[in-house]
């Protein structure tokens, strides 16, 4: 496959006299010198997708076909005989020995998040899909803000990026922390506020509604940071003549915003959004530092818990996780099918 | 409003001024104007007529009220309205990101068994806290674990992806571009969909591992949680690596090589050292991610310190079984805040660049 593919001018044809091209007396290097661009090219790869193979490739594939066996709840082997799709079908109607369910729609009639302890969110894909789309229309529209800021000149520009960068790169659990405590009744004043508005109940940490929300705020506020970055890099890259060919033109600053600012930063901003709803999709540790994985149950904590939970659901628990990724693949090529559209579109 | 001043300001615009009178005289006309000397000085040198318009108007306003004035000024100037729209803004966002920390930290100050209604204040002065952390659980030595974690995972990432990243970026090969996207598609798995096989094999036992773990499995050793993690956030590293790698110039390899460097010599010793930027830019992003990240750092010990457990165990640890220390909860959060914090201010820079270049490449 290599040997045919075209050689680097520097190292040459096969028809040098070898003893030329050997700079060091190491063998291993000499090999490494007369191989071909390519053949070098793949040797360069090999460690990285050797790391890939142990880490993704092979535990993705180990996951689906576990994912086709039966649950052992008793022997020595935690899985049983080969059921197909059955472990999938049980997820997908609700009849999984979950302590929270994938999907249960005969249960879905009332409208989600208005009512108090409404089934839906108690459902692991309606939790995740309903985090993830909420979460990143909040953070694309709070994070266009703070870009839009960013891109202006100022004095102290240097802190307030700083500033704003810096919930980004707060760890997970002390995300989760500052949360809880805000949230806490006896701690924070959050819930305070939320029951003077009428929107929280006694507990919220305890409470499947209440807790959503409160996830939402502390995704929202750590990861509004990222999108303003990613848009940022959008509207720097916007050539600022054409600002002042508008403003020539007589545009009014919602004109030049909408007609210059946001078909140039659109690819930046869907592609950050893309990130994100990955991102939000794999909710877990702010949900297992805040309110808990019973309480809102998003798709990993559903994975987490048939995996220590105790009842040796194992192929149930290998189900969920490659569900997940196929809900999170799906997601991608919606995204990247609207994103060759809007593309095609602009240029 | 004398032609003296006029002349004043047009100078000062220009940026060309040190007369401390104009500077005296620029802060004077700061204050009464509202903070815009600069906007409307260039504006006069602009527009001569327009600026006699608005001196014009200026007179005519002396007997409104402030707030009728500055809606005046603002309908016949609308950049300034622009101007506090933005100010309000930037302070809101400062305000929202800023004050969780700082309630963190009055919490943090609160004496035990005070945590009620801290909003602006802590009740009561406690900075105690901050050394009863390290005292209740050995918050040092998870912190120390997750340096060593951190640490290691860059790298291992740093090496593995500037190979890639040479590859991707400045080699010519067949199934260069399915590759890559093989690359891109793990990084959007969840690591979900990894863990159940990864938890199996971290508890098996291996012979060869036997010497250096003890039992012979990964679990409980920083291995556990390096492999997945250097893997995972891997993909971000090879996309600004091959982007730096991309941008050397031939000719600076070629001189090298024709100096008679091997080609993994022209790599170390060429394009690593000239894309150092790049390089930081990786490394930084990486040890933030890996010094972030919840799932496989909470599952793949057993929360020991002894066992490699690294810092969310140690923050986790004080929700005990017998009491919630909401101070000392607090108080290493803030503690766990730092390191990222001081990379933060230190790579801002490098932080945005590397963001920007590894999402937006494809």
């Amino acid at each position: 496959m290599a040997a045919d593919t075209d050689e680097s001018p520097l190292t040459g044809g096969t028809d040098h006299p070898a003893e030329s091209r050997e700079r060091t007396g190491n063998p291993v290097v000499n090999r490494m010198e007369n191989l071909s661009e390519a053949a070098y090219a793949y040797l360069l790869l090999i460690p990285a997708f050797a790391l890939l193979a142990l880490i993704a490739f092979y535990p993705l594939i180990r996951t689906f076909v576990m994912s086709l066996r039966a649950d052992e709840t008793r022997g020595a082997d935690p899985l049983g005989g080969f059921v197909g799709i059955e472990n999938y079908v049980d997820i997908l109607t609700g009849n999984a020995r979950l302590a929270r369910q994938f999907v249960d729609v005969s249960l879905s009639t009332s409208f989600p998040f208005v009512e108090l302890g409404v089934p839906l969110l108690q459902q692991a894909l309606f939790v995740t899909l309903g985090f993830a789309v909420i979460s990143v229309i909040f953070e694309t529209v709070i994070g266009f803000g703070q870009a839009y800021v960013l891109d202006q000149d100022f004095r102290g520009r240097r802190w307030v990026r700083v500033a704003i960068i810096l919930p980004w790169a707060v760890p997970i659990v002390i995300q989760g922390m500052i949360f809880f405590l805000l949230f806490q009744p006896e701690v924070g004043f959050g819930t305070d506020v939320m029951q003077w508005l009428g929107v929280f109940g006694a507990d919220p940490l305890a409470d499947s509604r209440d807790a959503f929300v409160i996830i939402l705020i502390a995704d929202i506020w750590k990861s509004a940071a990222f999108m303003a970055l990613l848009i940022l890099a959008g509207l720097q890259s916007v050539d600022r003549s054409l600002y002042d060919v508008a403003r020539v033109a007589g545009a009014s600053p919602w004109q030049r915003f909408k007609m210059i600012t946001l078909p140039l930063v659109m690819p930046a901003l869907l592609v950050a959004m893309l990130f994100r709803t990955m991102d939000a999709m794999r909710v877990y540790g702010l949900i297992e530092s805040t309110a808990g994985c019973t309480t809102v149950p998003s798709l990993t904590c559903l994975v987490v818990e048939a995996m220590f939970g105790g009842t040796r659901i194992f192929a149930t628990a290998a189900a969920v996780a490659f569900a997940t990724a196929l809900v999170i693949g799906l997601i991608i090529s919606v995204y990247v099918f609207f994103f060759r559209d809007t593309e095609g579109g602009l240029y | 409003m004398s032609d003296d001043h006029e002349t004043t300001e047009s100078t000062e615009s220009d940026g060309n001024s040190d007369d401390p009178l104009a500077e005296r005289w620029r802060q004077a006309r700061r204050i009464t104007d509202g903070g815009q000397p600069a906007e409307r000085g260039r504006e006069r040198d602009q527009d001569a007529p327009h600026a006699f318009l608005l001196e014009d108007e200026d007179d005519a306003e002396l007997d409104r009220g402030p707030f009728q004035q500055w809606v005046a000024t603002s309908i016949s100037n609308p950049k300034r309205a622009y101007r506090a729209m933005f100010y309000t803004a930037t302070i809101f966002f400062l305000l929202t990101t800023l004050f969780p920390f700082y309630w963190l930290l009055m919490v943090a100050l609160t004496p035990e068994g005070q945590q009620q209604d801290i909003i602006l204040t802590p009740n009561g002065f406690n900075p105690g806290a901050f050394i009863e952390v390290f005292q209740t659980l050995p918050f040092h030595w998870y912190m120390f674990n997750s340096f060593v974690i951190a640490t290691a995972s860059t790298v291992v990432v740093l090496v593995v992806a500037s190979l890639a990243g040479y590859a991707f970026g400045r080699l010519e090969f067949p199934g260069k571009t399915p590759l890559m996207l093989l690359v891109l598609i793990i990084s959007f798995f969840p690591p979900a969909a990894f863990f159940i096989p990864l938890n199996d094999l971290f508890n098996t036992q291996f012979f060869a591992l036997e010497p250096i773990t003890g039992d012979g499995t990964l679990y409980n050793t920083p291995g556990a949680m390096v492999l997945p993690l250097s893997a995972i956030f891997m993909p971000l590293a090879i996309f600004i690596l091959t982007t730096f790698y991309a941008q050397i110039p031939d000719g600076l390899e070629d001189a090298a090589r024709v100096e008679g460097t091997t080609r993994l010599g022209a790599l170390f010793r060429v394009i690593i050292p000239l894309s150092a930027p790049g390089v930081a830019t990786a490394g930084v992003l990486t040890f933030i991610a890996v010094y972030n990240e919840f799932f496989f750092s909470f599952l793949m010990t057993d929360g020991q310190p002894e066992n490699w457990a690294p810092i969310l165990e140690g923050i986790l640890g004080y929700q005990g079984q017998y009491e919630v220390m909401y101070h000392l909860m607090a108080a290493s959060s803030i503690i766990g805040v730092i390191p990222v914090a001081i990379l933060v201010i230190v790579a801002q820079e490098k932080i945005v660049s590397g963001l920007t270049a590894g999402a937006l490449k494809e």
